[in-house]
Order: C-alpha cells, then structure tokens, then sequence
C-alpha cells in the first residue's frame, strides 16, 4: 500500500485583512488607545487614593483566600507544656526532596519521655519546593503546614531560612482532622535501676 | 577435612569448626547477633538456627554458632522450619523492645532492625505491657546504655572478659529484668578499649556519648584512615558529612570538615576489629586550632612569600640541619629525602610524648611510642636522637612538639606545622602545612606494615602540602609549591 503524503489539518482560520488593517497605523493607535485608557483610568483612582486594578501590593498585601489545604509556611506543633512536639529524628530532613532541614538534635535525661529534642531547626526557605512530604514523613505530627505562605520577599538567600523560634509561633485551639493540642505520650510507669 | 552441605552447596570445612563459621568463611550468611567471631559462644539468641536434614528424611534444627561440622551433614539456612523458628525468635527478642529507632542512633546500621525487615517484618502479636527498664544509664562518662533496647546478647560482657581483661562489664537479675551494669570497682571506667562495646552492640543500647544525637548514620560516610595516636597504626574509619547532607545553614560550616566519630576498620594485620577509646578521640586530636597564615619573623606573610624567603635561607645556609616528623606520611618524608638528600643533617623527633594519665604501653594494641610513622621515617633518617649541633646556622623543624630553647640562639629557624601554637611566631619562617585528613599517604607501623589514608576534606587556602612543599624549598632556581 502506497503512502499517501502527510497533509497537515488545518486548525486555523485566515483572516483576510482589509484596507483598514493593512493600512497599520490607525490599528495600532487604536490598541495604544485601550491600553492607555485602562492604565490613565487606573492611575487616576490610584492617585486620589481609591484601589484601581486588580493588582496586589506585595508585600504588603497577601491573599486572604488560600484553600485549606495549601502547603504554605512549615508550623513547629507544640506539647500542651510548650516545648515543641519535635524528637529530631531527622525524617523531615531526610525525606526532603530539597534537602532544605536542618536539625541539631539535643540531648536532656532529665525528660524521661522526650530525651532528644531540637536545638536547632532550620528551613531553608529559598530552596523549600513545599511538597508536603516532611509532613507525611514526621512520626510525631510535629511539622505541619499552615496555608498562608510565609511571605519571605529578599534580596538575599540567607535571609530566608526560619529557625525553630519562628516555626513555632503558632498554635491552633481547634483542628478537626488533628486535635490539638495532641495527647499526652505515655510516661513509662516504672524506672527500675 | 569433613564435607558438608549447607543449602545444596557442597563445602569442605576444617576439623572443628562449627557450622556458623565454616558458612561464613564460604561467604553464606546466617544471621547472628550474640556470636562474634572474636568471642566465645554462648549461644543465647538463638537467632541463627539452621535446619539439618534426618536420615528419615525429616528436619530437626540447632542453632549453627554452637554446632560443629560433621562428615556429610546437610545443612538449609532457609528452609520452611528454619524461617518459621527465626520469626518467633525475632518475635521474642523484640518483645519489650521500646521501637525508639525515630531518637536512636543505631538506627540504619542497626542489625535489629535489619532483621526485622529481613525476618519478621509484622508487629508485635503480644498483648501484655513491654517491661520497662532504665533508659539512660551512664555506663562510664563514655558510654551510656539503655537498658529497654538492650537485647541482653552480653557482646559487651564478654568482650571485657576475653578481650580488654578489665571485667568491667555484667549482667544483673534475672529473665527480662536483665540489665548490664558496670562493675563497682570501676574498672569498666578505666578500660581503654570500652568504646569498642558500641560497635559489638548489634542493637542501640550501648551509644557514645561524644556522638549522643550528633548526626543520623545516614549521613554519615566513612573515609579509611590510618590511627596517628601511636606506632601501632590501627586502620580506622573517619566518619563525616556525606556531600549531598553537607549543612548549608548560615554559621554551620565549619562541622562539614569536621570527623564526627571513629570507627575501626578490620585489619587482621594490624589491629583485628578493635581501636582503643584514643583513637575514638581522634577528633579532638584534629579538631585542634589550625595555623593558616604563614609567618616571617611572627608576622602574617604570603604562603609564595615565605617560601621564597624559606628557600633562600636553605640555599644560604653553611650547616643546615633539619628535624623530622615522625608524623610525616612515607610519600612526604620520600620527598624530603630526595629534596634535600645530604644537604640537610637529619634527625627523627618524636612529635608526641606520652600524656599524663594516658595508658603507655599494653599488650593489646597501645605502644610506647606515640607517633604513627616512626618506622618509616627512621628507616629513611636513622634512629639517632635530636641532638642539634652548636654550630648549626639553620634548622628546618618539621611538625610539632620540638623544644625551640634547644635551638642554638644564633641559628635562623625554618619551622613547619599544622597547628596554632606559640612557638609558630618565634621562627624566621613559618609555613602552614595539611594534616593527614586533608591528603593522601601512607604509615609504616612498628612492625613494618604499611597503611594507607585518605584524604577526607579539602585543606584550607593558605596552607602547604609538605609533599610538594619540600622540592620548593629545595629548587635553586624557584618552582611553585
């Protein structure tokens, strides 16, 4: 069987231009015309103080209306005395796709049920791809994600990471899917020597 | 010469050996975790039953590290009966297990957990409450131990019997309300072999305390190395940062270029699987402030600068002697060698002496003699003490621990060191130089065995490789070090 040669469809209409639009000039000035008058129009509310566009002054302004399942900035979960809920076991950091945890684990005997516990912790927020897995990946429901963004507009990288002070400035009193503040752990009923 | 079968696989196993380690010299793998093959057998995890074919054909199991070798035994490490037993032993040995892998530091190098995943991988089917024992119990100011992840194999207490002698280590009451503890006398304290505990531990009861918590294993990754502490030069492992877990927070990069913990990298020639607790302490050997600027007269020079300067003085001197490190690698004392060859009187100095409290000598591993190459460089410079003649004009010091006020006052002194110490500004030059992390090489022991070390960091701008450094000096007319 003989290969008919590919005949490309044709998706597109061709327009015939007129002596109007061939003639270019008046085309043209009437598209600087709308332009112009959306933005004169806009500067003139701007200027006597009324908001004009749709545009959003950021920083300053953020959206209110994020959905209830965005993955915005990282929350540190606390216990109901206010240490954080975090053991350092470095799930987090090591699921992390962008490998932008940092976790100094500390060591305190005299807390029988939390011995290890964050000293430092660091995210990189410059490098932070907010896919969620650190919350997955966390045994103790101690990282969560709120869903406003954690605003961080810079100039320079190294401002962007947030320490653990700042990651654990929030504190919910009702979250239907995850109670909180999260049950008690279990104190061992017994240390024998 | 007895013939056995292990898994369709017919080997030939010496007379007297038992079934684990005539499986294990033929590369098959049955699990353990109380057997060793440097200790004795004591048999009680029962983890590494195999099955061993009846003549009526049947299947009857024993557990392979107690079991000697017999002429045509027929031996299956996998067999329906034998997996079935090592779920319910893993089963039991998990029983109160506190499953604390999220805050322990064994985790990913544990052989608990290894097993599990390989063995049993179900939950626990016990329905009563774990016992729980103490959690940290500070073994020495070393070691602590946690008694709930303890699976009482007793690795620890019979390596303080049969291999540091310092019976340091046993075990208290009974069943499930064993614990290790230390012996009153304190002898446990005392053993400088004890850290080796936390490597035979197959489980994350026994942890140091210097590495409590420092970094999750994984992102870790050995470097092999060579003891510097003494002229027994057990090969070791340098354990740091993995590249790719490289901390990148503002302030934290000094602890990439850091040795977090040591290890002993099994060397039957040398030291067998076992280092003593100073070269656990390796890292703080090396983590000592380092000279990176090089000096004139005490004050800050370039590295080309000084060199020139340093050169000049060699070409200019009319009885230049030089004193040697003992901790020179044989590839750089190589280079001084046919740098300088007679040019230069050549003494060997013992860069480190003895620290008071620090065992000298025993009949393990530790020597007297507290350099690590020693050997090579005696070998190349005579073993003749540094005595400096009082006409010399110009001395070449090469590494640490040399006294300057045996140092003629008129003679200029060209003084080479890794670290920051006050005797660095009393020289006419001074040149920064690497240390055995940051380059290549090798050490010649006391008994002559050479051992090879890596290079595990990048040495810091500003300072010198002695390798390269010396024909520099040497050049009559220049070269670049």
């Amino acid at each position: 069987m003989s290969r008919r040669p590919h005949v490309r469809k044709q998706y597109w209409n061709e327009p015939e231009m007129g002596l109007w639009e061939k003639a270019y000039l008046p085309e043209i000035l009437r598209g600087l015309w709308i332009t112009g008058s959306i933005f004169l129009r806009n500067m003139g509310k701007w200027v006597t103080g009324r908001k004009g566009a749709l545009t959003t002054y950021y920083p300053e302004e953020t959206r209110w209306d994020y959905a209830q399942a965005n993955r915005g900035k990282h929350v540190l979960t606390r216990r109901p005395d206010g240490t954080p809920q975090c053991v350092a076991c470095n799930m987090c950091a090591t699921v992390c796709p962008a490998k932008v945890i940092e976790i100094e684990a500390g060591f305190d005997p005299a807390d029988a049920a939390h011995p290890k516990y964050p000293v430092r912790f660091e995210i990189d927020y410059s490098r932070c791809v907010f896919c969620g897995l650190c919350v997955e990946a966390c045994p103790e429901d101690a990282i969560r994600m709120a869903k406003e963004v954690p605003n961080l507009p810079s100039g320079d990288r190294w401002s962007m990471w947030l320490a653990k002070e700042e990651l654990l400035d929030w504190q919910p009193q009702s979250d239907v899917a995850k109670p909180y503040p999260p049950a008690p752990a279990r104190v061992p009923d017994g240390e024998r020597g | 010469m007895p013939r056995l079968t292990i898994d369709g696989r017919e080997i030939e196993a010496k007379a007297g050996q038992t079934v684990m380690e005539a499986a294990t010299e033929h590369g098959i793998f049955i699990p353990y975790f109380c057997w060793h093959p440097k200790l004795s057998v004591p048999g009680n995890c029962r983890i590494c039953v195999v099955g061993v074919a009846e003549k009526d054909g049947g299947e009857w199991v024993e557990i392979a590290c107690n079991m000697p070798v017999s002429e045509g035994m027929v031996v299956f490490t996998n067999s329906e009966k034998v997996r079935a037993r090592r779920k319910a032993t893993m089963q039991f040995i998990t029983l109160n297990h506190p499953v604390d892998c999220g805050i322990c530091d064994k985790a990913g190098e544990c052989t608990l957990q290894d097993y599990h995943y390989e063995y049993n991988g179900e939950r626990s089917v016990s329905v009563d409450a774990k016992v729980h024992a103490t959690k940290h119990y500070a073994l020495s100011n070393r070691i602590v131990l946690d008694n709930e992840r303890c699976i009482q194999c007793t690795r620890c207490v019979r390596f303080t019997r049969e291999i540091s002698k310092s019976n340091g280590l046993g075990l208290v009451n009974r069943a499930d309300h064993s614990l290790v503890r230390a012996a009153e006398d304190g002898s446990f304290a005392n053993d400088a072999y004890s850290d080796n505990v936390i490597d035979i531990c197959p489980v994350g009861a026994l942890l140091s305390r210097s590495f409590l918590h420092k970094a999750r294993v994984w992102y870790l990754e050995p470097t092999a190395s060579v003891c510097p502490g003494c002229s027994r030069g057990c090969t070791v492992n340098l354990w740091h940062r993995r590249p790719e877990w490289r901390l990148k927070a503002p302030g934290m990069q000094a602890a990439n270029a850091s040795v977090d913990r040591v290890t002993p990298l099994e060397n039957p020639a040398v030291n067998g699987p076992w280092i003593c607790n100073k070269g656990r302490d390796l890292p703080k050997l090396l983590g000592r402030a380092r000279a990176e600027v090089a000096m004139l007269k005490g004050k800050p020079a370039d590295l080309p600068g000084a060199i020139a300067q340093a050169r000049s003085l060699v070409a200019a001197a009319r009885r230049p002697v030089a004193i040697v490190s003992s901790w020179g690698s044989n590839e750089e004392l190589a280079a001084f060698k046919a740098a300088f060859g007679t040019r230069l009187e050549a003494f060997v100095k013992a860069d480190h002496l003895p620290e008071p409290g620090e065992v000298v000598e025993d009949s393990l591993l530790i020597r007297a003699d507290k350099n690590p190459n020693t050997a090579g460089a005696t070998a190349l410079f005579g073993d003749r003490a540094p005595a400096i003649p009082k006409d010399a004009d110009l001395v070449l010091v090469w590494g640490e621990g040399l006294d300057f006020g045996l140092i003629p006052p008129a003679a200029k002194i060209v003084y080479l060191n890794a670290w920051l110490q006050p005797e660095n500004g009393h020289a006419d030059v001074f040149i920064p130089t690497s240390i055995q992390t940051e380059r290549d090489g090798h050490y010649t022991n006391f008994a002559g065995v050479t051992s090879a070390f890596s290079k595990c960091f990048a040495k810091p701008a500003g300072v010198a490789d002695a390798e390269t450094l010396f024909p520099a000096l040497a050049a009559a007319g220049g070269g670049a070090p």
